[in-house]
């Protein structure tokens, strides 16, 4: 009898994409046990949509659900909704709910996400706010009306996506950011420089500069900038300033943690029978991704460990983010230009539809496409496959890509 | 059933498909809800799906078509070429597939009939 012929029953905690694709990949490698969710929410929903169409208001949440809530019944997945686990006991592999209720399971699959930093910069009131839940979106949207000012401390994907959400809405916007150019180590510095005009171009107020203090009064909120001589007022503000794992469910049971969960490359924890996916999971010494598809990886990967199958290949990491009608994706690295990397670009850089790659000899590493997606599927496949491309092909848009990955 | 509808609609000839490419059809001309693409896999093989991706808006006729997949253009979510049948998020609902013929070099498109 195999290892995986006696789990019978496994607990995923976190209704996240990471939960639901751990769940809905354990059924579809054949696991006919018991499969428990828990989720926070009633049913769990996709997060991307929170900062673009959910929080421009056309998408309801019922249209962002991860799956429709019959998929669970059909899946026999007990979905439990609304609740969260406030214990952890790993080696009597049980769970205890806010509800008061046990739950055992043969394996633990941790997927506690994460949640939004919150600097002190003040108090933390009705008009400022963070983002990550649908609550959260639905909070900032009441404020978002045309003519509203709307400060937002940090651009990276999140702030830059809701600036243009924001704007989109009518409201007016002010961007800050410390770095002159956010995103320069994603993209790299010159479609970065790009992207982040684009701000401007919409009206937006990008600065370069940090916030000190936040207050909130009468009129909204009062934000001093650093370097200003007085402060400015909003009616809103955002903190779009990046992501704390929440580890502390692991962290109490006594599970290894370090800026993340720590798991092996098949998701375990330092306890053989509790895994951690998604954001709430590192990999021992890397960076956490923080990106949808990786998370959904980090599902797909538990599964396989739990059932002892084959892990899904390995694959050059992959976002997408979207601003003001435009499709920003990555795959890979992105690299600076130096005695080993190159950088190629395919079209115009600043003239959507156009891609940039990072070369380190004849292989590409990274690229990023503003409305070219398939340049981006091409080059995935391009890291994937360890295939030798010439820059002068790359380069001509006159090439088809696909025919590069045949030779 | 009329003559023209039981032989298919000419949509394209197969050379105008790259492999690994669509096109889309204008429901206008298919008559469907939808505008239908032509899918050409990579090793030659028309197929046809209902163009909108079902999670959001994109069109699937300019998705990455490889191996009997199509790969969503924005959110890459795929879809078997002859089933629509969706395998992977964010997408979780099937899309339509539709009977496609090749004959002398010309692709004849058979709206609402399955593959």
């Amino acid at each position: 009898m195999t290892v995986s012929s006696v789990i019978s029953s496994v607990v995923v905690v976190g209704g996240g994409i990471a939960g639901v694709s751990t769940v809905a990949e354990l059924r579809k490698k054949g696991y006919v046990g018991d499969l428990t969710l828990l989720s926070a929410d009633p049913v769990p929903y996709d997060r991307p949509p929170l900062s673009k169409e959910y929080l421009a208001g056309g998408r309801d949440l019922d249209s962002i659900a991860l799956q429709a809530p019959e998929w669970y019944v059909d899946q026999r997945i007990s979905l439990v909704g609304g609740v969260v686990a406030v214990a952890l006991r790993p080696d009597a592999g049980e769970v205890e709910l806010s509800d008061g209720r046990v739950l055992t399971a043969d394996r633990i699959v941790l997927a506690t996400g994460g949640r939004a930093v919150r600097p002190s910069l003040g108090e933390i009131g009705s008009a400022i706010h963070v983002l990550r839940e649908v609550g959260d979106a639905d909070r900032l949207r009441t404020q978002l009306v045309p003519g509203a000012r709307l400060l937002i401390v940090g651009a990276g994907l999140i702030g830059a996506e809701v600036a243009s959400t924001a704007r989109k809405l009518g409201a007016e916007v002010v961007l800050v950011d410390p770095l002159p150019v956010p995103l320069a180590a994603a993209v790299g510095i010159e479609v970065a420089t790009w992207l982040h005009g684009l701000h401007a171009d919409h009206g937006v107020g990008a600065l370069t500069t940090t916030v000190e203090t936040l207050l909130e009064t009468p009129a909204g909120v009062a934000a001093q900038l650093t370097g200003e001589p007085g402060s400015r007022e909003f009616d809103a503000v955002l903190l779009a300033v990046g992501l704390v794992p929440e580890t502390a469910l692991a962290e109490a049971a006594g599970l290894e943690t370090s800026r993340g969960i720590l798991v092996d490359a098949g998701q375990v924890t330092s306890h053989p029978s509790v895994l951690a996916v998604g954001d709430c999971a590192r990999l021992r010494d890397h960076p956490r991704a923080e990106h949808w598809e990786a998370a959904q990886l980090d599902g797909a990967r538990a599964a396989a460990t739990i059932l002892e199958a084959e892990p899904p290949p390995t694959t050059a990491s992959w976002w997408w983010s979207d601003r003001y009608g435009l499709h920003v994706e990555g795959v890979g690295e992105m690299r600076s230009p130096d005695a080993e990397h190159q950088t190629v670009v395919r079209g115009v850089v600043g003239e959507p539809p156009f891609s940039v790659f990072t070369l380190r000899g004849e292989r590409v590493i990274g690229a990023v496409a503003v409305d070219d997606p398939n340049a981006v599927r091409a080059a995935r496949r391009m890291i994937d496959r360890g295939v030798d491309v010439r820059a002068s092909d790359l380069a001509d848009p006159g090439t088809d890509l696909r025919k590069l990955l045949r030779r | 059933m009329d003559t023209a509808k039981s032989q298919g609609i000419r949509v394209a000839s197969v050379d105008d498909i790259p492999e690994g490419e669509g096109i889309a059809i204008s429901s206008d001309i298919t008559g469907t809800e939808d505008d239908i693409a032509i899918l050409r896999d990579d090793d030659g093989t028309c197929w046809a799906l209902n163009d909108t991706c079902t999670h959001e808006t994109a069109s699937l006729a300019e998705g990455w078509v490889e191996d009997g997949d199509v790969e969503c253009p924005l959110h890459s979510s795929r879809f078997n070429l002859k089933t629509g049948k969706v395998d992977g998020l964010p997408a979780t609902r099937d899309t339509v597939p539709h009977r496609v013929e090749v004959r002398d070099g010309e692709v004849y498109l058979f709206p609402g009939e399955r593959p």
